[in-house]
């Protein structure tokens, strides 16, 4: 690639002034893994062996501290309704802003300019200001404490981007595809579902990455619009342990760990998608 | 449909498969039928986004000129903002997100410094480029509630102090160190992510210009200083203004979680009051006039950005 030839001409430093560099980005790496690790190690340890000796590998390894949470603290069922609101909510995101995203892109609505200019503008909307009158809205609609309430917050919160990066990244299909499938009878949906989706797939694979971990890492709208114990969300659920048992830093950390371990996974398998998504952020 | 209309195009002719001659775009045909297709498919979307997002946004206003509970509704003009701004608490607030911004050049120092590291591509880079992205996948919950662990009581700060035989501190019975906390779960969180912003702007320096400095026997620290920075303003600009949008709208998840606002009121944001207003207090119309007033500051910054900055028309 390109990219690899401005490399080498950028490399002015020498090869002996790298190493220097090199420690360094070492140094800054551990900041964010060190404390991470610690969280994980600390996990598997009992209480009594943490207040003895914190820093040292454990005495006894122990899974204690995963079975108490799921057991005692509702921490399973809280992972699985994470689970289910993320996926559904994605699910209604990625189909929703995938035809919009396709019409702009490809097909001449009336009223592009205005259209674009409304998600644009709406994604400066900062969530506080949203909180008094959805809670009301959802109120008047009887859809507090429900998963519907929630995911259609999540749904019209995650669509600006949502649409104004699949716009983007469906221009770049060529015309001519879609114009040599229409000369031969496809419709709408057939051309969505043949050529679209297949030839915009890395950026929906993008899509939903971002969309699923933002779903699963919301904290207000998750806290505010649940209220019922047996149906919280995971981050609400980790925020009220968090405080119930500052005593115990070995609880806590094995419930940190459970709530970040899908975001790690996906950011361990999909950081591609997850940077290109992040280049997008950029240019906006 | 005529299969005559369905044979117009645009920019196609090189790749049209029929091989007869190209006709003009037709304008009634597909192309009616284009745009009704086309908003048919924009509509739902849009109806999310303006039901959800744009009339919340005008309710908050009708809301915030009422005294309401959220049954009825009692017009009442200016009073929530008169109120709001003769209120001792809301002064307080909105000092403690001033303090909060000591978190802007904090953030930008760190990142800017590892954008530079990151520039010199050493072997591995990438990987540090994802490491350094992790904590931008974390929740604020997990964030917020890993430092808080760490700096409580029985946290591992306190455990490592005691290793040199200091007494545990409370980091969070005292509002100047509770912000001096938060402040470090946001550099922490925010400085890769803002690294890597600083990274595409740098990477978009024509190559050119280093290796003429270099050939000039400018030094490293030369050419970070003379041609590095000034080059990438722009970039630094923008990072700096979405740091500032960063601390006014966004804080309220470590808030909620690492202090609730205390002790008092001395660590509660703007954001935080908000949500303390609506869901603690009689009167909805006195969280959503401070929710429209944070909207109108947000507003004026983002347009000073779009003036001072234009981004639009960057590369």
């Amino acid at each position: 690639m390109a990219e690899e030839d401005v490399v080498i001409s950028l490399r002015i430093s020498s090869r002996r002034s790298q190493l220097p560099i090199f420690i360094s980005l070492l140094v800054v790496a551990a900041t964010i893994l060190y404390p991470l690790y610690f969280v994980i190690i600390t996990s598997l340890r009992t209480n009594a062996d943490y207040l003895q000796n914190p820093f040292g590998l454990p005495g006894e390894w122990t899974f204690e501290n995963y079975l108490r949470l799921v057991d005692s603290y509702g921490i399973g069922q809280a992972f699985l309704n994470s689970l289910f609101v993320g996926t559904i909510s994605v699910s209604i995101v990625l189909v929703l802003a995938s035809l919009a995203g396709y019409a702009l892109a490809k097909l001449p609505v009336p009223g592009t300019k205005f259209i674009t200019a409304t998600f644009v503008s709406v994604m400066l909307i900062p969530g506080p200001v949203l909180i008094i009158p959805i809670y009301l809205m959802l109120a008047r609609f009887d859809l507090v404490s429900t998963y519907a309430g929630l995911i259609l917050v999540y749904v019209a919160t995650g669509l600006p981007f949502a649409t104004f990066f699949l716009t983007l990244s469906f221009r770049g299909i060529p015309d001519e595809v879609i114009e040599a499938a229409r000369i031969d009878g496809a419709g709408f949906f057939r051309i969505m579902w043949s050529i679209i989706v297949p030839m915009g797939s890395s950026g929906l694979a993008t899509l939903a990455v971002l969309q699923f971990l933002g779903a699963w890492n919301e904290l207000i709208f998750a806290f505010i619009l649940i209220t019922d114990d047996s149906m919280r969300l995971l981050t609400p659920q980790l925020a009220s342990i968090g405080e119930r048992f500052l005593t115990d830093q070995p609880l806590v950390s094995a419930g940190l760990f459970i709530t970040a371990s899908i975001p790690l996974i996906l950011l361990a398998f999909a950081s591609k998608y997850i940077m290109q998504g992040l280049q997008v952020g950029v240019s906006r | 449909m005529t299969t005559a209309s369905l044979t117009s195009s645009v920019g196609a002719a090189s790749a049209a498969p029929t091989g007869e001659a190209h006709a003009p775009r037709k304008p009634g045909g597909t192309r009616r039928r284009d745009r009704i297709v086309g908003l048919l498919a924009v509509l739902p979307a849009l109806i999310m986004v303006v039901g959800f997002m744009a009339f919340p946004v005008a309710f908050a206003v009708f809301i915030s000129f009422t005294r309401t509970n959220g049954l009825t509704y009692d017009w009442r003009w200016f009073d929530n903002y008169i109120a709001l701004l003769n209120d001792p608490i809301v002064h307080q607030v909105f000092i403690n997100n001033l303090k909060f911004l000591v978190s802007v050049p904090l953030v930008i120092f760190t990142a800017l410094i590892v954008s530079v590291l990151l520039f010199e591509r050493v072997r591995g880079w990438k990987y540090f480029r994802v490491i350094f992205f992790l904590p931008n996948v974390l929740s604020v919950a997990v964030i917020g509630i890993m430092f808080r662990s760490a700096f409580g009581y029985y946290g591992g700060v306190n455990q490592a102090l005691g290793l040199f035989g200091i007494e545990p501190i409370q980091f969070f019975t005292n509002g100047t160190t509770a912000i001096a906390i938060i402040i470090l779960a946001l550099v922490w969180s925010g400085f890769g992510y803002q690294s890597l912003l600083l990274l595409a702007g740098l990477t978009s320096i024509n190559p050119a210009v280093f290796e003429a400095a270099a050939i000039d026997g400018a030094g490293w620290w030369k050419r970070l200083w003379y041609i590095t920075l000034p080059n990438i303003r722009r970039v630094l600009g923008f990072v700096f203004i979405i740091n500032v949008l960063y601390t006014f709208t966004s804080l309220f998840g470590f808030v909620f979680v690492m202090t609730a606002g205390g002790p008092g009121f001395e660590t509660t944001t703007i954001d935080y009051l908000v949500y303390l207003r609506a869901f603690s207090s009689t009167n909805l119309g006195s969280g959503a006039a401070l929710a429209v007033i944070l909207f109108l500051f947000i507003g004026i910054l983002t347009l000073i950005q779009n003036k001072v900055f234009k981004l639009g028309e960057e590369d």
